[in-house]
């Protein structure tokens, strides 16, 4: 069943979005990946893993309600 | 949550000095090994960088740094303290962003358990940069 979660930009992928954050519908990560490159076809130029309730992702996981949902670009710390 | 790892603006002369304080409070450390970051004033197209703006996933971040500082220590049996703080924002070229501080009871653990923590900072930290010219 499709759950609503919450998305969050980081870097370059903020930039791309225009947004920190927004609502989205989806009830895995694929599909919620697909959305959003359909959403912002310019995120594709943006490399990005994504973390799921501030846990990195290795694979791809189904979404619960109101999960938070991270679009993080290449980290530049350091 | 609070932000233990995370600093506004720039990593100040004060703050490093209370840093060295705070983590050189143990006499059974022998060895203070510190690795210091510093934003460059790189030219990118011909344009000098003025400053970094850092960005970070705050809550991941502190999270993140967390695990950092156990798994170091958990490397490095001879580590006493682990202490590190990235900046977030404005931080202008000659400043410092990044701060490590590692004690342990010899010189070998302390060496290689900061740049260890360098290494994963780099690698786990969720802070991104953009350049302000």
């Amino acid at each position: 069943m499709a759950t609503q979660v919450k998305v969050l930009y980081f870097g370059a992928a903020q930039q791309v979005a225009g947004k920190a954050s927004e609502d989205f519908t989806a009830e895995d990560t694929a599909s919620l990946r697909e959305q959003i490159l359909e959403r912002y076809p310019a995120m594709r130029r943006v490399t990005f893993r994504l973390a799921l309730n501030r846990n990195l992702l290795k694979e791809e996981s189904l979404l619960k309600e109101n999960d938070m949902i991270a679009i993080l670009p290449p980290f530049e710390g350091g | 949550m609070k932000n233990r790892y995370l600093v506004g603006g720039p990593i100040t002369p004060l703050l490093i000095s209370e840093l060295m304080t705070l983590g050189n409070d143990d006499n059974a450390a022998g060895a203070i090994s510190i690795f210091i970051g510093k934003v460059r004033d790189d030219e990118v197209n011909g344009n000098r960088i003025e400053a970094l703006d850092y960005s970070a996933y705050s809550e991941m971040a502190e999270k993140e740094a967390d695990g950092i500082v156990k798994t170091v220590k958990a490397a490095f049996s001879d580590v006493r303290k682990v202490l590190l703080v990235h900046s977030t924002g404005m931080v202008k070229a000659g400043e410092v962003s990044l701060f490590i501080m590692v004690t342990s009871g010899h010189r070998d653990h302390a060496t290689r358990a900061c740049r260890h923590t360098l290494e994963m900072i780099k690698e786990r930290l969720p802070v991104w940069k953009k350049e302000i010219f």
